[in-house]
């Protein structure tokens, strides 16, 4: 009965109006002193228990010489725990009241029949950190930008074609299309399908001194620029810039479904910074290229603010930002050159994991005893045009601007061979951030020899593995610090949690010999393997995706504030910040991290 | 005649020896105490009359809200416009409600042979035999826990010589216990429930 649970809360938002009054109805009020054990290790929970006023603690079962109290987690502020012991028969942890501690009760009973009755709940309560992200996202608002960039056009835009028949007159089809408020007619002639807009109509009859009751099939175009019901509404617009055109007909195989109008499509556009992908494809100079790679902010800021999965912005970012380099390229290393090259980005650009533009990482490769003089100087003026664009130069310079980061086919292998030796954390942060390259412009199969023998050569090299493998390791992954949520507390999200995991699956990746450089790819491609299970990867996924986003978010805001627009600290999460669901989120995904980690640990021997 | 109530007790215990209520009497050997409150009309029992009652079970150190009495009675003749202010009850509000009858034997089941906890406990326990009596022909004859004597009783040594402020927001105050759905008759049993609770198990407050 007791008003002072709070429904609003997740998972319990999900149940309905009567699940809520009858959960209300069965709820029980504990209290529980300092110091005082609520569930013990090894005994079954009562239920689920949820924190109303006080702190508890979750913490491993203590060895009789153990003096050490280990522990993983705090609850407090309508926080729950319990549900799992609950459902799982028997705790693995004890659960003490820190503080004197008052929480609503209901038992696993009660928790069984809302599970049976709701499905969401049920996800909710009994599935992992990825599924309850999607139920997260799901409940969240703001997601016209995500359907935006992922609309098809048959779910967008498509209005029903006005059709006429050959032998229909101009003014005719000019009258129906009034009716219709349409302002292009499709004419049947024979098999085909022409098009008349009413410019066509304009042309005919005003300059043309052409007659209005002429047969409409006379003034049609017969070539028409189609896409498929299911293309994505972006390309629908690229195809209408590229081809200055502004309807599209939308043919299904080979029927008729419909045609998408320039304005449609534009609607959806709210901000003129979702133009630039279209700039960038129209650049044909330096200066158009910056002006459309300065755009490209405000569109990370309009992505993250109205909730586009992190996913989808970093992919959408990282094929701008190739877009950009790729097209630099094409303007700055002459022509005869460039089938003799290859540009490579490497480290989280050559990963497709960036978002705020972020430093340079990228080298170049040239084919074996090329005579190219200039390509000190072209590198040089590309990093500095990159720099004016906004893309910051490498603090560590691993950049075309650095002679060490331009070289043979020959000297790359060889370096990299080195580096994989050497047991110098220089070298192998260098050797992290090239195994993550990715091609961007020139000559692809420059960069595939060098890669395809550094895989080869690593093969079955345990050695390597295990010491590639430690510095994931490194770092502890914080978990106890969520109680004090009233001191400025601070997390330093890069260390605890996004190195761990990426470095980790790097070196899963590396050992595997994918390919993939993106992190979610080399994870989906691990399960593809056989060497991670898939519900482990879609977990690892998620939590990388919400560190990222929960950094993002706070990065913008930082940057916001500072006078010089640039966040200081970039990768430090500031928990007061956070609202509960992310804290309880950001709880769960770096209890992913945490066993991860361990599991690289038995993988790799890395026993410290 | 007022009859001492152990007296009395003990008359009502001959009187209902062999009808269903006779239980009431035992001696309660069970750990729940059941928490209860009741809003009225009036502070003086003599011309109050009935609007809720609310009552809530305690085991050890759980309040059960899941096992609860909450008693919304028909509207009574004398509802007046003193008395909505304070308890926010309208007659609108208890078109719902049940008769004093049926009331009070769930409240009679409910409580059993528990022992009554409540804030000025013999308030309630005196307003609702005042209803018992003509119709049942006995008494309440639970246990009354007082929960301001048990405030008292711990916090005394520590105010020797002085007045113990036993106002209930300032005791709820004390305990730094939240107070739930204040002024429905339910809410303040959960209430005293809790400060019960906290004052039976955790540490003597400051």
């Amino acid at each position: 009965m007791p008003d002072s649970f709070k429904m609003e809360n997740l998972p319990f938002s999900l149940l309905t109006e009567s699940e809520q009054a009858f959960l209300r109805a069965n709820l029980d009020i504990g209290y529980y002193q300092s110091g005082e054990v609520i569930i013990k290790a090894g005994e079954q929970s009562e239920g689920v228990y949820v924190v109303f006023r006080g702190r508890v603690a979750e913490s491993e079962p203590l060895d009789e010489d153990d003096e050490m109290l280990h522990v993983f987690m705090h609850y407090e502020n309508e926080d729950y725990f319990g549900g799992w012991s609950a459902m799982h028969g028997s705790a693995i942890h004890n659960f003490t009241a820190e503080e004197e501690t008052i929480c609503h009760i209901f038992s696993t009973e009660i928790l069984l029949e809302l599970i049976d009755s709701n499905p969401g709940f049920a996800d909710y309560f009994q599935q992992n950190l990825a599924a309850k992200s999607e139920i997260v996202a799901q409940q969240g608002e703001g997601q016209d930008m995500a359907e935006f960039m992922l609309a098809t056009i048959e779910e967008a835009v498509v209005r029903d074609p006005l059709i006429v028949n050959e032998g229909t007159s101009i003014k005719e089809s000019t009258q129906l299309m009034r009716e219709t408020k349409s302002d292009s007619v499709l004419v049947r002639r024979g098999g085909r399908i022409g098009m008349v807009t009413g410019t066509d109509i304009l042309n005919a009859v005003v300059l043309n001194d052409g007659s209005v009751d002429e047969d409409v099939a006379t003034i049609a175009t017969y070539r028409l620029i189609t896409c498929k019901p299911d293309d994505f509404l972006f390309n629908a617009l690229v195809i209408m810039t590229q081809q200055q055109i502004e309807r599209v007909v939308v043919m299904e195989g080979d029927t008729l479904v419909g045609v998408v109008q320039l304005t449609d499509v534009l609607s959806y556009f709210s901000s003129h910074s979702h133009v630039i992908g279209l700039r960038l494809e129209r650049a044909s100079t330096i200066e158009d290229l910056r002006e459309a790679a300065t755009g490209l902010n405000n569109l990370i800021k309009a992505l993250i603010s109205t909730g586009v999965r992190i996913r989808f912005t970093m992919d959408l970012l990282a094929a701008m930002n190739k877009r950009i380099i790729a097209k630099l390229f094409d303007l700055v290393v002459p022509v005869d050159m460039q089938p003799h090259v290859c540009l490579i980005v490497m480290g989280s650009e050559g990963r497709g994991e960036q978002i705020m533009k972020t430093d340079q990482d990228n080298a170049l490769i040239f084919r074996n005893g090329l005579n190219w003089a200039e390509k000190r100087q072209t590198m040089q003026r590309f990093s500095e045009t990159l720099i004016s664009f906004g893309f910051p130069p490498c603090p560590g310079n691993i950049m075309v601007s650095n002679p060490e980061w331009i070289n043979s086919v020959d000297d790359w292998t060889q370096k990299l061979q080195d580096w994989s030796m050497s047991s110098d954390p220089e070298d192998q942060m260098r050797l992290a951030i090239a195994v993550d390259a990715k091609p961007v412009a020139g000559n692809v199969a420059l960069f595939k020899v060098a890669r395809n023998w550094f895989l080869r050569t690593m093969r079955n090299n345990d050695l390597f593995f295990s010491h590639f493998a430690k510095a994931a390791v490194e770092f502890d992954t914080p978990l106890t610090f969520f109680g004090n949520l009233k001191e400025r507390d601070e997390l330093d999200i890069k260390k605890g949690g996004i190195f761990p995991i990426v470095h980790g699956v790097r070196t899963f990746a590396l050992e595997q010999r994918i390919l993939a450089t993106n992190t979610f790819e080399r994870l989906e491609a691990l399960v593809d393997a056989g060497v991670m299970q898939e519900s482990d990867s879609k977990d690892i996924s998620e939590a990388l995706g919400l560190f990222v986003n929960i950094r993002l978010r706070q990065q913008i805001r930082r940057a916001e504030q500072a006078e010089d627009g640039i966040d200081p600290t970039p990768n430090i999460i500031e928990l007061q910040q956070l609202n509960k669901m992310d804290r309880e989120l950001l709880r769960d995904a770096l209890l992913v991290v945490k066993s991860f980690k361990k599991s690289l640990t038995s993988r790799f021997h890395l026993s410290s | 005649m007022i009859l001492p109530r152990a007296i009395r007790k003990f008359k009502d215990k001959r009187a209902v020896k062999d009808s269903r209520w006779a239980s009431l009497f035992d001696q309660y050997e069970g750990d729940e105490v059941v928490s209860l409150d009741c809003e009225t009309t009036s502070l003086d029992v003599s011309e109050a009359s009935l609007l809720s009652i609310g009552a809530v079970k305690i085991k050890g150190k759980r309040v059960k809200t899941s096992d609860r009495l909450d008693i919304k009675l028909k509207p009574p003749a004398d509802l007046t416009a003193e008395s909505i202010k304070i308890h926010k009850i309208r007659a609108a509000d208890l078109v719902d409600g049940v008769s004093i009858e049926e009331a009070l034997e769930q409240v009679l089941e409910f409580v059993g042979n528990r022992p009554i906890l409540g804030y000025y406990v013999n308030y309630d326990i005196r307003m609702l035999d005042k209803f018992l009596r003509p119709a049942f022909g006995f008494g309440l004859p639970n246990k009354a826990i007082e929960l301001s004597h048990v405030y008292h009783d711990i916090i005394k040594w520590r105010h020797v010589g002085g007045d113990v402020d036993l106002r209930f927001d300032t005791i709820a105050d004390k305990l730094n216990m939240p107070m739930i759905q204040r002024h429905t008759a339910l809410g303040d049993a959960i209430s005293v429930a809790l400060m019960y609770v906290r004052l039976k198990h955790g540490d003597t407050p400051l």
